[in-house]
């Protein structure tokens, strides 16, 4: 049985909700499921290119601990949900546009491109869409 | 015997699934993966993975706090 599509509006940039959406991302992924990542707001800061893990991740005290006990980078877990299954990363355009910044400011590879909510919205009507 | 092993004790939660699956792309349809693991929801997510994926879980089995799967690729 194929699963509903997944869509995931990531607007947080702290530590622990980048963690759990790049967790439910590429498990989905690597699970046969299509999932889209819409990255607005303070989340699209956290992926600015090559940003070192003490300024990309801000969080209180579970980000300590994820960051004490190694768990995976959110950005590995991405990349590696890209390579193995269905994931898209688009980056909110009017959030790159209130930025000032181009595609080229974000971690390369990661992203399908820029779009608007619009869209998003639209292409997630068919699916299953969680909020971070 | 599998066809493959992936050692993935100590490995935090989902990276034991991201590499089993990573791991699997390397089997031939219809061979065999064994995939050894302490993650200790390892048990029930291995049993969803294979469900969502449409491989069979043939084996599942504990030692103590380490867990084994066999998995055989199905398409």
């Amino acid at each position: 049985m194929e699963s509903k599509p997944l869509y995931i509006l990531l607007c947080s940039g702290e530590h622990e909700k980048l963690q759990m959406a790049a967790m439910i991302a590429s498990v989905a992924a690597v699970s046969d499921r299509a999932v889209e990542v819409f990255v607005s707001m303070n989340a699209v800061v956290a992926f600015a290119k090559d940003a070192p893990a003490a300024e990309r991740y801000h969080g209180g005290t579970f980000s300590k601990l994820l960051t004490e006990k190694r768990a995976p980078d959110p950005m590995v877990l991405f990349r590696q949900g890209r390579e193995l299954g269905s994931l898209k990363l688009w980056a909110c355009s009017m959030a790159l546009d209130v930025l000032a910044w181009e595609m080229d400011r974000l971690e390369d590879d990661m992203f399908d491109g820029a779009l608007g909510l619009t869209k998003f919205l639209s292409d997630a009507e068919t699916g299953q869409f969680i909020t971070l | 015997m599998a066809d493959q092993v992936l050692d993935a004790k100590g490995l935090n939660c989902p990276l034991p699934i991201l590499r089993a699956k990573k791991a699997l792309k390397e089997v031939p349809v219809g061979g065999t993966l064994q995939v050894i693991a302490t993650d200790p929801g390892a048990v029930k997510d291995f049993e969803a993975f294979c469900r969502t994926t449409g491989n069979d879980l043939v084996e599942s089995k504990a030692d103590g706090k380490v867990f084994e799967f066999l998995i055989k690729r199905t398409a």
